[in-house]
């Protein structure tokens, strides 16, 4: 804790001073270490995740039965938007910035972020950002109704919440952008000497390629949000037909952001992955430089595939055909990941820990969403499941068990790191079976449902989605109430258990210099720039 | 790392976080402005 140190760029002091945390609140409202910084994004993170769940189950409990049971249709769809919202910008996205703000310098072996300040204020900003959205609830008119994608001009209805979802989007952009300025520029700037990119562990790599998607797609969305706010309240008419607009440009405006934001929060859940796999199979993972490229080419394909979010919107057959294929395409990089790890586990000496376990679950169920969205790929096919439950059967499986299990794999892989204590195993692995069971019962009849013809963003349905609508409610409950083991494992975990050594996990040395360090690991993390071989 | 970044380091840090913004704020505006020249035809 009394690591001989100073700051790197930015920071403030560049003395060489010999101190720990600061005491009390002013600690975390003014920190620029990165694992402070770091622990407030994850804890944010989970806060955001139990309001947007919540929210979940207001609208799992009003489609437990057919009919109008609970809330008016309008707060339905408020209930609908705000999960989204809240759920991608506010806690994946978040989570992911949070495991990164952690791990990242320690693996580069880097002494902090290379922009410290900015950091602690692209954190704050963010808390701003959700303080505006979440109050935007309770303003005349209710909250935001149209959908997470705020399509025009359905959107231009909304009341007194407009301008605040739309600042608080501005505000949320803006903090991601810093957040990846500075991953780019601590990665590019601060690696240890002899670390070369193309030996840079994978998270540290699947975050180098995000940040610059962010950087390239975030400006769109603020800009599509700037354009809808003047449309408002200064009488322009970019997204109206009546002044000559055209409301299908804000659907390819969002959609050019929108689907790189997919992979915004699927890339660093596939780098957590790459991390974990190896160390519970004890052997390197399988084929990293086409790992690498897999990442930075599913990064390029994400720009190039917005249109089939919009193939029931009209385009000429060669736009369909073109958005059709190009998406086919996201298999084959995507494909060699999957190869990849597998190929890592065969013949290793595999262990089933709970990181292991998320991982794995991470594997097969990320897969399962992976396929359903090459189904919709298929134009045709798209024109029948477009805007019904398979969709979003399909993209719950991609961010729940895809993001969402690969952000608890990650957690529970380094959770010892941080905290210097061993967590509760058994109740890890009943949070795991737990959430692994409820999440299929939640999600898997939403394909049903969706093959079906049962429409999305409806509160109430015909009597023939009945059945399978109150499994996956049941789903939903049982997987929301797992959560709160979650809650209790990490709070246990941080206030004691068994002492966690150095490297942790059997089969982590070797795999990254964060298991060189002690832990927990010291405040600041390295005196001295590690040399890497 | 005892003495921090060195001054290569810190111009380096220094011309790609400013490199970076522009490219996010010229991204911002020149989207705003496909839709001004859009709406104006």
């Amino acid at each position: 804790m009394s690591a001989t140190h100073t700051h790197a760029l930015g920071a403030g002091h560049e003395h060489h001073d010999d101190h720990g945390p600061a005491r009390g609140i002013g600690r975390w409202l003014t920190t620029t270490n990165h694992k402070d910084i770091g622990t407030m994004y994850l804890v944010f993170s989970l806060i955001m995740f139990l309001v947007g769940g919540a929210m979940a189950l207001v609208i799992r409990a009003e489609l437990f039965m057919p009919g109008m049971q609970l809330v008016d249709p309008g707060f339905f769809n408020t209930m609908t938007t705000v999960h989204a919202l809240i759920m991608v910008f506010g806690a994946v996205m978040p989570a992911t910035v949070g495991l990164a703000n952690w791990m990242i310098p320690m693996q580069i072996g880097a002494p902090d972020m290379a922009l410290p300040r900015m950091n602690n204020f692209s954190f704050w900003l963010l808390v701003a950002a959700f303080t505006l959205l979440i109050s935007s609830l309770f303003m005349p008119g209710g909250g935001p109704a149209a959908g997470w994608t705020l399509y025009p001009p359905l959107v231009l209805q909304t009341g007194d919440a407009l301008p605040l979802a739309i600042f608080a989007i501005h505000l949320a952009g803006a903090s991601s952008i810093m957040g990846s300025i500075n991953i780019i520029v601590t990665i590019m700037n601060l690696r240890a000497p002899g670390m070369t990119l193309l030996k840079m562990p994978l998270f540290p790599w699947t975050w180098l390629i995000t940040a610059y998607l962010l950087i390239a797609v975030m400006p769109v969305f603020a800009g599509a949000v700037t354009m809808l706010l003047t449309d408002h309240f200064f009488g322009t008419t970019f997204f109206a037909a009546s002044g000559g607009g055209d409301p299908v440009l804000y659907q390819h405006v969002f959609w050019f952001f929108g689907h790189p934001e997919v992979y915004i929060m699927i890339l660093p859940a596939f780098g957590i992955v790459s991390e974990i796999i190896p160390t519970f199979s004890r052997k390197p993972l399988f084929g990293y430089d086409a790992m690498v490229y897999a990442t930075a080419s599913i990064a390029f394909l994400s720009f190039i595939v917005w249109a089939h979010h919009m193939f029931t919107v009209g385009m000429p057959l060669a736009g369909e055909m073109f958005f059709m294929l190009s998406t086919m395409l996201i298999a084959v990089p995507t494909g060699v990941k999957v190869f990849n790890w597998t190929a890592t586990m065969w013949k290793g000496s595999l262990s089933f820990e709970p990181p292991m376990l998320f991982a794995l679950a991470f594997l097969f169920l990320f897969t399962i969403g992976g396929f359903s969205g090459l189904m919709m790929a298929i134009a045709p096919v798209d024109f029948q499941y477009h805007d019904t439950y398979f969709i979003v059967a399909h993209f719950h499986y991609v961010l729940v068990p895809g993001a969402v299990f690969a952000i608890m794999a990650g957690v529970y892989y380094w959770l010892p790191k941080w905290t210097g204590h061993m967590y509760d195993m058994a109740l890890a692995k009943a949070h795991f079976w737990a959430s692994a069971i409820f999440v299929n019962v939640l999600f898997f009849p939403q394909h049903f449902l969706g093959l079906a013809g049962m429409p999305r963003r409806i509160p109430d349905y015909s009597t023939q989605f009945a059945d399978w609508n109150m499994i996956s409610s049941i789903g939903a409950f049982g997987f929301g109430l797992s959560q709160l083991l979650f809650v209790f494992l990490v709070w246990k975990c941080v206030r004691g258990g068994a002492r966690a050594s150095t490297a942790v996990w059997d089969g982590a040395l070797n795999h990254g210099l964060e298991w060189t360090v002690p832990s927990p690991a010291p405040y600041h993390t390295f005196e001295e720039a590690p040399v890497v071989k | 790392m005892t003495n921090g970044p060195t001054d290569e380091q810190k111009r380096g840090i220094r011309r790609t976080a400013i490199l970076l913004a522009l490219v996010a704020l010229a991204i911002y505006v020149a989207f705003i402005a496909s839709g001004v020249m859009k709406a104006q035809h």
